[in-house]
């Protein structure tokens, strides 16, 4: 496994359960 | 990435010794009232001062909001009012009303103001981080992270605070619900722009991108109509801005929209969407031109001589030939005559304000402390009675965007 990147707070889960990052993007590209 | 933000200027107000000649009665009291003078100068000078950082403008607004709540908040454990509340009388200029301050005698309004000025801060630092040239990721969760928080005061002063006030602001005044709910939707607006980035430059997928960028089109569209009933000799020239990132931002969401629809071998929607956002595009390159021409308070700008803004022109362009190509060899399909309806709703990335909280009380205004305050005292001195101090206008830095060569050096 890579090693992580940032703190444990910068992720959070968006209302569908999705991993977002501080942006609430969502953690892995769709593409 | 670098972003262009119109900003409005600075609140000055009129210094406030906080000398009561007689009423503050005990050392401690007196030390409340020299601490007030001075954690306020500072705070002020911070606004100013270009090495502040968030951090430092958290320390300087607690210490004077734990001391001026001392003001505020009933300290004498009833639910009375607090005595100390209307002693003093402050002066704000207003963002939008040139030089000419408001007054009223509570400080609650200078509570108000004061945070007004603050939330106005987080969103010129974040201007000032987000217009470099080559900006890192913790820089654009710096300027995200700002424009929340500052979405986030001036929320709390239109729900909470503003509200108490025995006075309510007159039309235009930053401290009126309509100005107010502009800058909260600007904020928010401008932390997705910040997003938008981000979801382009780590290749996201076309539709998600769509979605932000249309619901952030509408956010500059909600905002500049709560304006509209305005003077406009004062919010022609912020609307216009508004007006222009709208058209920007919805030419973002037909462009990405329009590689969606041709990656599901949409390809005449594709096209027709790629034709809407360059509609779109030129509409936001004319208001660009207007908002140079137009006066009024605020940064002066080429906004569509900018890179952020030439970039998507470029984009456009390629995609929409892209789509032409690919008809031409392969689909053969009919460009509609009505552009796609934008029905999308975005499921990430959508920018909600910072809870802001008040500072507690500070430790030194204790009941007992509170005690020694002594109303009665004051009014028969007549002599004692501070000079009205003027309003100077703040001498902020410049704020002028940094020019953009979008060359990187490596």
């Amino acid at each position: 496994p890579s090693i992580p990147e940032g703190i444990p707070g910068d992720r959070s889960t968006n209302r569908d359960g999705v991993l977002v990052d501080e942006f609430g993007l969502p953690q892995i590209p769709a593409t | 990435m670098a972003h262009w933000f119109h900003r409005n200027p600075l609140k000055a107000t009129a210094p406030v010794s906080f000398n009561y000649y007689g009423v503050a009665g005990s050392p401690a009291a007196n030390k409340i009232c020299n601490d007030l003078r001075t954690t306020r100068a500072r705070l002020l000078d911070m606004f100013t001062d270009s090495t502040c950082n968030p951090e430092i403008m958290k320390n300087a607004t607690d210490a004077y909001f734990s001391l001026l709540q001392g003001f505020i908040a009933a300290l004498d454990g009833t639910t009375q009012e607090n005595k100390m509340r209307f002693i003093q009388n402050f002066k704000w200029t207003d963002t939008l009303n040139g030089n000419t301050p408001s007054a009223q005698q509570d400080a609650i309004f200078e509570l108000a103001s004061m945070a007004f000025n603050v939330a106005l801060w987080y969103t010129k630092f974040a201007s000032r981080l987000a217009g470099k040239e080559n900006i890192t990721e913790a820089e654009a969760k710096d300027v995200h992270r700002s424009l929340k928080v500052a979405a986030g005061i001036f929320k709390s002063l239109k729900e909470v605070h503003v509200p108490r006030l025995i006075t309510p602001a007159e039309k235009g005044k930053d401290l009126e619900p309509r100005v107010m709910d502009a800058y909260i939707i600007q904020s928010q607006a401008e932390a997705q722009e910040v997003t938008i980035a981000r979801a382009i430059e780590l290749k996201h997928n076309a539709s998600l991108i769509a979605a932000l960028a249309f619901e952030t089109a509408n956010f500059y569209q909600k905002a500049d109509h709560t304006l509209n009933t305005l003077d406009p000799e004062y919010s022609s020239k912020w609307r216009k801005y508004l007006q222009l990132k709208q058209q920007f931002y919805m030419a973002y969401a037909y462009c990405y929209h329009g590689q969606t629809l041709l990656a599901g071998d949409k390809c005449g929607e594709a096209i027709r969407s790629l034709q809407e956002a360059e509609k779109c595009y030129s509409r936001a390159e004319a208001l660009c031109k207007e908002y140079r021409h137009t006066s009024g308070p605020g940064t002066t700008a080429k906004p569509s001589e900018q890179l952020f803004f030439l970039k998507l022109g470029g984009l456009i362009k390629n995609t929409l030939e892209k789509c032409q190509r690919e008809n031409g060899f392969i689909y053969f399909h009919k460009v509609p005559a009505e552009a796609p309806q934008l029905e999308l709703k975005a499921s990430y990335g959508l920018a909600e304000p910072v809870g802001f909280e008040m500072p507690s009380v500070s430790e030194q205004c204790t009941p007992e402390v509170y005690a020694t305050f002594d109303l009665t005292k004051g009014a028969k001195n007549d002599k004692g009675k501070p000079k009205e101090e003027e309003v100077k206008p703040v001498k902020e830095p410049d704020l002028k965007p940094q020019k953009d060569t979008g060359c990187t050096l490596s």
